[in-house]
C-alpha cells in the first residue's frame, strides 16, 4: 500500500507493520478465552479491541478504499442523508425512529470484486443489497448489506455507509453502528439540536475522535435560518465535548415535505469549517485526500491500541491481575483444604502376614515349630476368649475395622468440603469456579462414591501384597546379612506373639503418607490435595518388643505399615479428585499460571515497539 | 377550572371499601417481607419493602393532598416549553440556545398551595407559583433530563484526558432525587427521542405505582410517531390508553396572547382537570398505590421464583437424610435389641419370678438369676440399650453422655450425622440459605454434647416405653397361673417321682422285702436329673419369652421415624427448610392476592397509563 510512509522504504515498512498487526491479533485472539476464564469483561467492546480488529487488521484487506460512515442518534435522517450522499436510495428513510437495523455499504461502481467485506467490517456477514429495505429487517445476526453505486457519481476509492442508530432502545443497534465506526476513516457525524450533547451521542463521537477518524458534522433538521446562529455554539459544545475537529461542518434545514420526498438541502458553513470552505458533503468527501486520511487514521487507531493507559498495554496489566487473583485463590486453596485423616490404627496382623508369608520359606525348622505351636496355643486362648465374649473373632474386627475406617474417611471428606466451602467463601474467584460445583452437585453420590471404592478396596490388595515383596526382596538383596536379623527377630517376636495377637488394637496412631497418591491422573491431587495425606512416617509404638530398633529394619517396617494406610488414604483422594473437584483444580492451576505465557511477553514487545512507533 | 367529580360516587365508595382490603393486604406485605430477614433473597426483598413502604405510607396518610405531576424527557423534547405552556407564563428557561437547558428541577404551584409536605430544598428545586387554571389543582415539576449526564461506567469509551464540561452534569442524579416526589409522571417526548434507552431505562425505574400521561411534542414540525411509540411503550409493559400530540411552542404562544389553545393541548389540559383533580387523585393515588404494591409482589416473585426448585430439592434432601439417619439408627438398635437375648430372658424371668410366689419351679428360677446376675456383675451388658434392656427404662435418666460415642451404638457415628449435614449445607447453599439459620456442616465441639443428649434423651425415653410394652407383652404370655402351674407340675412331677421312687425303695425294698439301703448315690443322681429338668423347663419357658422377639422388634424400630429420634441433629437444617418454604409459599399467595387487586382496578381510565410488567430490556440492573 503505497500511502503508508515515505515512498522509499513504505513497502517494506508497510509489511513489518501488517506481519506487526498480524501478530498482535494472533497474540490476543489466543490470549482473549483465557481472560475469559479468567473472569475478565470481553474486551471487544473496548476501544483497542475495535481499533485493532475492527481497522488494523482490515486495513490489508481494504486495499486504496476509504470507508465513511453516516452515524449518528435515532430519527436524526441518517438515512436519508446517506441517501443523498450517494445519490440513491440505499436504506429506506421512514418516519418511525430506529428502523435501520442493519449497515448499508455503497460501493464505487465496479469495486465489488475489490474489496473483502467480510474482513474490512469483521463480524458481520456481507449480503448483496437487494431493495431498500434490507437495512430495516428485523433479523438477529450482524449483516451488511452492500451495493455498487448505481449512479456512478461516488468517488472510485470511497465506500459510503449508512449505520443504525447508537442511542435507541435496540441495544443491537448500538453495537453495530460501534463496529462500522471502528472500520471506518471518515464518519459523518450527523446531530440535531436535541441531541448534540446526549452523552450517547458525545461517548460515540468521543470514541472516533480519539481513534483519528475524520469528522464531517452535519448539524441537521434546523429551522432555518432562524437558528443558524445557535450553531457555532452548539458545535462548539459538540467538538469540546468529544474532541472532534470536524473537516467541514454543515446544516441541513428541517423540511418535513422534503425528507418525505427523499430530498435534503445541505447548507456549507464555512465560518464554521476550519479551511473554510463551501464545497458541499458530497463533493468535500470525493476531494478528500485519501491517503492523508487513512494514514491519520490508522495511526489514531494505532495510538488507541498503544495507550498505555487505555490501550491493550493496559489491558495485559489487567490480565496479570487477573492472573494473580488466581494465584492468590490457589494459594489459599492449598493452605486451607489440607485434612488429616484419622485413619484407625490397622489389624497388625495383616501386615505381619504378609511378612511371614514372605519369610516362610526363609525361616529354620526350630523357628517354625516354636511359631506353630505357639499359633495352635494362641487359636485355642483365642477361641475360648471369643466364647465367653472377651474377644471378637479376626472377621468381626475386620468388619470393625472397616467401618471405622470407612467412618473416619468420611469425616476427612466432610473436613475438606467444610475447608472448601469456607475458601469458596473468602475467595470470590474460588466462589464461581468452584462454589457452584460445590452447591449444585449431589453431595450424597460423594458419600456414596467413597463408600463403593471402600467397599471394593480389599484389606489387603494385590498392589500391596506385590508392594511388600518387593520391599521385602529389595531389602534383602541390599542387606543379605540383615535376613538373618529378620528371622531373629521373628524368633523373638514369635515368642512374644500370643500377647500381640491379644493385644491388638495398641499400636500408636497412623499417619498416612502420600508415597500412594502417584497413580495415574492423580498428579494434581498430589500437588494440592497430596498435601492433605502427606505427613511423617509411621511411628509404630510396641515394636521395640520385637527387638525391631535394629538398624535398617525399623524404616522397613514403618515402609510396609505406612504403604498399606496409603493405600486406605489413596481412595479418599481419588474420591476427591475424580468426583468432588473434577478437572477444577486443573482448571485452577492453568488460570493461576496464564500470566506466565509467552503470548503475554511477546505482545507486551509488540505493543512497546509500537508504542515506539506513535511517538 | 371545576372539580370534575365524573366518576361515579358508587363506584368510588366501593374503591373504599376496597381500600380497606388493601391495608390489610399491605400489613400482610410488611410483616412478611420481615418475617425471615437471615436468608438473603428474604433480605433483599425486605430492602425493597422498606423502600417502597413510606411511599404507600404516604399516599394512604396523604389521600386528599394535590398530586405532584412530574415532567420528564430527553434533553430537548420540550418539557420546559409545555411546562410553561400550562403555567401560562414564563416559569422556566426553555428553547434551543444550549443543551441542558434546565438544570434544576422547577416546581410550579398554585399561590394558595402549602408546600410544606415538598422536600424542596432536597430536591434542590426552585418553586414558582402560577395562577394559571392547569395548575390550579396539582403541582407541576420541570424536571432535568436524564439523558446528558454521562454513563459512571461507559463502556468502552476512553477515560477522558481532559476535562469537560459534560464532566459536572448531574442532571440525571437531579432527576432521580425528584422523581420520588412525584406521584403521577407526564413523559414528553419528540420523533427523535421516543426510542431513547436511556430515557426509558429511567421511566422503567420511577414508573412502578405512577401513573402517567404520555404526550408527544413538536407537533408542529415533527411526523406523528405515536402509533410506533405506543407498540414500543407496550413492549417496555405499559398500558397506553392515549398519547396525547401537542406543540408547546404553538401553546405557549396562544397561551401568551390569550388565544383560544390548540386541540392538543387543550385535550392534555382537560385530562389534568379529568383525572388528576378532586376525587380523581385519589383514585389515582389509590391505583399508584395498589399497582405499586402488585409490581412489588411481582418483582419479588420473579426473584424468588428461581429459587424455589433449589427449596424443594433441600427439602427433600432434609426428608432423604432424615430417613438416613433413621435408618442407620434402626439397624443398630435392632441389632442390638436382638443382641440383648441373655438381657430379655433375664428382665422377663425376673418379673415372673417375682409374680409366681413361691412354688419348687420359681425357687428354682430364683436360684438360676441369682447365679446369673453375678455373671452379669462380672461383665455388665455395654451401652445404653443394653441397660435399658437389662436394667429397664428407669436406667434412661442415668446415662452419661460422651459426645459422639454416646450416639455411636445408635449408629450416629460423628462421620454419619456430618456427612447428612454436608449434603444438606450444599443443598442449603443452593438455596442461599447459610449461617445464622443453619449451622456449620461439622457441629461445634461445644454442641456436640447438648445434641448427643438430646438424641439420648429422645431415644432412652421412646425405647424405654417400648420395651416396657415389649416385656409386659412377653410378661403376659408366661406370668399366668395357668403356664405357672402347668410349669410347677412339670417341675414338681420330676420331685415327686423322685420322692415316690425313694419312698419305694425305703418302705417296700427295705423294710417289707428286707433288701440293703441303697445309700445317698441315688439321691445325688436324683438332684442332677431334677436340676437338668428345670433347665430343660427354664429353657421351654426361654422359648415362651423368645418366640416372635424377631417380629416384634421389628415392629418397635419401624415406629423409628415417627418418633423424630434423629431431628435434633438436623434441627437447624428442618426448621431452616420449612421456614424458607413457607416464606415463598406466602410471597406466592400475596402476589396473587396483589395481583387481583390491581387487576380489580380495571382498565386504564382517561388517559393515564400504568406500567404493568417491567420488560427486560430497559430492566435497571
Amino acid at each position: 500500500m503505497q500511502q503508508m510512509g515515505e515512498p522509499a522504504t513504505s513497502a517494506a515498512s508497510y509489511a513489518a507493520w501488517a506481519g506487526t498487526v498480524e501478530e498482535l491479533c494472533r497474540l490476543f485472539d489466543a490470549l482473549c478465552p483465557l481472560a475469559a476464564a479468567l473472569g475478565m469483561p470481553d474486551p471487544k467492546p473496548t476501544e483497542w479491541h475495535g481499533a485493532l480488529f475492527g481497522k488494523l487488521r482490515g486495513e490489508v484487506a481494504r486495499g486504496p478504499f476509504v470507508v465513511a460512515a453516516v452515524c449518528g442518534g435515532t430519527n436524526t435522517g441518517k438515512s436519508l442523508i446517506a441517501n443523498t450522499l450517494v445519490g440513491a436510495e440505499i436504506s429506506r428513510s421512514v418516519p418511525e425512529a430506529a428502523r435501520t437495523r442493519h449497515p448499508v455499504a455503497s460501493l464505487p461502481r465496479g469495486s465489488a470484486g475489490d474489496i473483502d467485506l467480510a474482513a474490512v467490517f469483521p463480524g458481520f456477514q456481507p449480503r448483496p443489497w437487494v431493495s431498500d429495505d434490507d437495512a430495516l429487517a428485523p433479523v438477529d445476526d450482524d449483516r451488511i448489506m452492500w451495493r455498487e453505486d448505481p449512479s456512478g457519481h461516488q468517488a472510485a476509492r470511497l465506500v459510503l455507509l449508512d449505520t443504525p442508530d447508537i442511542d435507541g432502545t435496540l441495544r443491537e443497534n448500538w453495537r453495530r453502528a460501534e463496529l462500522v465506526r471502528n472500520a471506518a476513516d471518515v464518519i459523518v457525524a450527523v446531530l440535531t439540536q436535541q441531541k448534540y450533547n446526549d452523552a450517547a451521542v458525545r461517548d460515540f463521537f468521543t470514541s472516533a475522535a480519539a481513534a483519528g477518524k475524520t469528522v464531517l458534522v452535519v448539524f441537521n433538521m434546523v429551522d432555518w435560518p432562524r437558528q443558524r446562529e445557535r450553531i457555532a455554539g452548539w458545535l462548539a459544545t459538540f467538538t469540546t465535548e468529544t474532541g472532534v475537529t470536524p473537516l467541514a461542518v454543515y446544516a441541513a434545514p428541517h423540511d418535513f415535505a422534503a425528507a418525505e420526498a427523499g430530498r435534503i438541502a445541505f447548507h456549507a458553513l464555512p465560518e464554521l469549517t476550519p479551511d473554510g470552505g463551501t464545497a458541499g458533503p458530497g463533493e468535500r468527501l470525493a476531494g478528500c485526500d485519501f491517503d492523508r486520511i487513512k494514514r491519520q487514521a490508522m495511526a489514531g487507531a494505532l495510538r488507541v491500541v498503544a495507550d498505555p493507559r487505555s490501550g491493550a498495554a493496559a489491558w495485559l496489566d489487567a490480565f496479570d491481575a487477573a492472573a494473580g487473583r488466581w494465584r492468590d485463590a490457589r494459594e489459599l486453596l492449598s493452605r486451607e483444604s489440607r485434612v488429616r485423616v484419622e485413619l484407625p490404627t490397622a489389624p497388625r496382623e495383616l501386615v505381619w502376614n504378609e511378612i511371614w508369608d514372605w519369610l516362610e520359606p526363609r525361616r529354620s525348622g526350630f523357628d517354625l515349630t516354636v511359631s506353630r505351636v505357639y499359633r495352635v496355643a494362641g487359636q485355642g486362648v483365642m477361641w475360648a476368649a471369643r466364647r465367653v465374649g472377651l474377644a471378637r473373632s479376626n472377621e468381626q474386627k475386620r468388619e470393625d475395622f472397616s467401618a471405622v475406617e470407612l467412618g473416619a474417611l468420611k469425616q476427612a471428606l466432610t473436613d475438606f468440603i467444610e475447608r472448601l466451602d469456607d475458601a469458596c467463601r473468602r475467595d470470590s474467584l474460588l466462589g464461581e469456579m468452584l462454589g457452584t460445583r460445590l452447591a449444585t452437585a449431589d453431595r450424597a453420590a460423594w458419600y456414596a462414591d467413597l463408600e463403593r471404592r471402600h467397599a471394593s478396596l480389599p484389606l489387603v490388595s494385590e498392589d500391596y501384597r506385590g508392594f511388600v515383596r518387593a520391599e521385602l526382596d529389595r531389602f534383602a538383596r541390599e542387606n543379605p546379612q540383615l535376613v538373618g536379623w529378620i528371622v531373629t527377630a521373628l524368633n523373638a517376636g514369635a515368642v512374644a506373639r500370643p500377647a500381640i495377637t491379644v493385644g491388638l488394637g495398641l499400636a500408636g496412631a497412623a499417619v498416612v503418607p502420600a508415597a500412594a497418591a502417584t497413580a495415574g491422573g492423580l498428579t494434581t491431587l498430589v500437588h494440592h490435595v497430596g498435601d492433605v495425606v502427606v505427613g511423617t512416617a509411621a511411628t509404630l509404638a510396641g515394636e521395640g518388643a520385637l527387638g525391631l530398633t535394629a538398624v535398617g529394619l525399623k524404616p522397613l517396617l514403618e515402609r510396609l505399615f505406612a504403604g498399606w494406610s496409603a493405600e486406605r488414604g489413596r481412595i479418599l483422594a481419588e474420591t476427591l479428585h475424580d468426583v468432588v473437584l473434577g478437572d477444577r483444580l486443573d482448571e485452577i492451576d492453568r488460570l493461576a499460571t496464564v500470566a506466565a505465557r509467552p503470548e503475554v511477553a511477546r505482545a507486551r514487545a509488540l505493543l512497546a515497539q509500537c508504542s515506539r512507533e506513535c511517538a | 377550572m371545576t372539580h370534575d367529580d365524573s366518576t361515579p360516587a358508587a363506584a368510588d365508595a366501593t374503591s373504599e371499601a376496597d381500600f380497606g382490603g388493601f391495608d390489610h393486604l399491605v400489613e400482610s406485605l410488611a410483616r412478611w417481607s420481615g418475617s425471615l430477614p437471615q436468608w438473603p433473597p428474604a433480605g433483599r426483598v425486605q430492602a425493597e419493602w422498606q423502600a417502597i413502604e413510606p411511599r404507600l405510607d404516604r399516599a394512604r396518610r396523604e389521600l386528599s393532598r394535590v398530586l405532584v405531576v412530574g415532567v420528564i424527557g430527553g434533553t430537548g423534547t420540550g418539557k420546559s416549553t409545555l411546562v410553561n405552556a400550562l403555567a401560562g407564563q414564563m416559569v422556566t428557561d426553555a428553547g434551543d440556545v444550549a443543551r441542558p437547558t434546565t438544570t434544576s428541577p422547577i416546581v410550579v404551584a398554585a399561590p394558595d398551595v402549602d408546600l410544606a409536605w415538598l422536600p424542596v430544598e432536597a430536591m434542590g428545586a426552585r418553586v414558582v407559583r402560577s395562577d394559571a387554571a392547569a395548575v390550579a389543582n396539582i403541582v407541576l415539576v420541570d424536571c432535568p433530563d436524564p439523558d446528558t449526564q454521562a454513563e459512571p461506567d461507559a463502556a468502552g469509551s476512553p477515560p477522558s484526558a481532559t476535562a469537560r464540561p459534560s464532566d459536572t452534569n448531574r442532571n440525571r442524579d437531579l432527576l432521580e432525587a425528584v422523581l420520588p416526589a412525584c406521584d403521577v409522571l407526564l413523559l414528553v417526548a419528540t420523533a427523535q427521542k421516543y426510542r431513547s434507552w436511556i430515557v426509558a431505562r429511567e421511566v422503567a425505574a420511577f414508573a412502578p405505582g405512577r401513573p402517567l400521561f404520555f404526550v408527544q411534542t413538536h407537533a408542529a414540525r415533527d411526523p406523528d410517531i405515536r402509533a410506533d411509540w405506543q407498540r414500543e411503550l407496550e413492549s417496555q409493559g405499559f398500558t397506553v390508553p392515549r398519547i396525547f400530540r401537542l406543540d408547546g411552542v404553538e401553546a405557549a404562544r396562544r397561551a401568551a396572547a390569550g388565544l383560544e389553545p390548540e386541540p392538543g393541548f387543550r385535550d392534555l389540559v382537560a385530562a389534568i382537570d379529568e383525572e388528576l383533580v378532586g376525587r380523581a387523585a385519589r383514585r389515582v393515588r389509590r391505583t399508584g398505590a395498589v399497582d405499586l404494591t402488585a409490581w412489588f409482589a411481582q418483582q419479588c416473585r420473579g426473584q424468588l421464583e428461581p429459587l424455589r426448585g433449589p427449596v424443594e430439592q433441600f427439602a427433600a434432601g432434609m426428608r432423604a437424610e432424615r430417613s438416613r439417619l433413621e435408618g442407620l439408627l434402626a439397624t443398630a438398635i435392632s441389632a442390638q435389641l436382638r443382641g440383648q437375648r441373655h438381657g430379655w430372658q433375664r428382665l422377663v424371668t425376673d418379673e415372673i419370678v417375682q409374680r409366681w410366689h413361691g412354688g419348687p419351679f420359681a425357687t428354682f428360677l430364683h436360684a438360676v438369676s441369682a447365679l446369673a446376675a453375678l455373671w452379669q456383675r462380672v461383665r455388665p451388658a455395654p451401652g445404653v440399650i443394653g441397660r435399658l434392656v437389662t436394667g429397664g427404662a428407669a436406667a434412661v435418666t442415668t446415662h452419661d453422655t460422651t459426645g459422639w460415642q454416646s450416639v455411636a451404638e445408635l449408629g450416629l457415628s460423628e462421620a454419619e450425622v456430618e456427612q447428612s449435614r454436608t449434603v444438606l449445607a450444599g443443598l442449603a447453599t443452593r438455596s442461599r440459605i447459610g449461617e445464622p439459620l443453619v449451622g456449620r456442616a461439622r457441629v461445634e465441639a461445644a454442641r456436640v454434647q447438648p445434641l448427643a443428649a438430646a438424641v439420648l434423651d429422645r431415644t432412652g425415653q421412646w425405647l424405654g416405653g417400648s420395651i416396657a410394652r415389649l416385656v409386659a407383652d412377653r410378661r403376659g404370655r408366661v406370668a399366668g397361673p395357668l403356664v405357672h402351674w402347668t410349669f410347677e407340675l412339670l417341675f414338681t412331677g420330676l420331685f415327686v417321682a423322685v420322692l415316690a421312687r425313694a419312698g419305694w425303695s425305703f418302705f417296700y425294698g427295705h423294710l417289707w422285702l428286707g433288701r440293703p439301703v441303697g445309700g445317698t448315690g441315688f439321691l445325688q443322681e436324683a438332684l442332677v436329673w431334677l436340676i437338668l429338668w428345670g433347665l430343660c423347663l427354664r429353657w421351654g419357658v426361654f422359648a415362651l419369652v423368645r418366640r416372635g422377639l424377631d417380629r416384634d422388634i421389628a415392629a418397635v424400630v419401624a415406629g423409628v421415624p415417627a418418633a423424630r429420634l434423629v431431628d435434633p441433629l438436623l434441627a437447624d437444617f428442618s426448621e431452616a427448610a420449612a421456614q424458607v418454604t413457607e416464606f415463598l409459599d406466602d410471597g406466592d399467595r400475596l402476589a396473587a392476592e396483589a395481583e387481583q387487586m390491581a387487576a380489580a382496578l380495571g382498565g386504564p381510565v382517561g388517559g393515564l397509563g400504568r406500567l404493568r410488567a417491567i420488560s427486560d430490556r430497559t430492566r435497571v440492573s
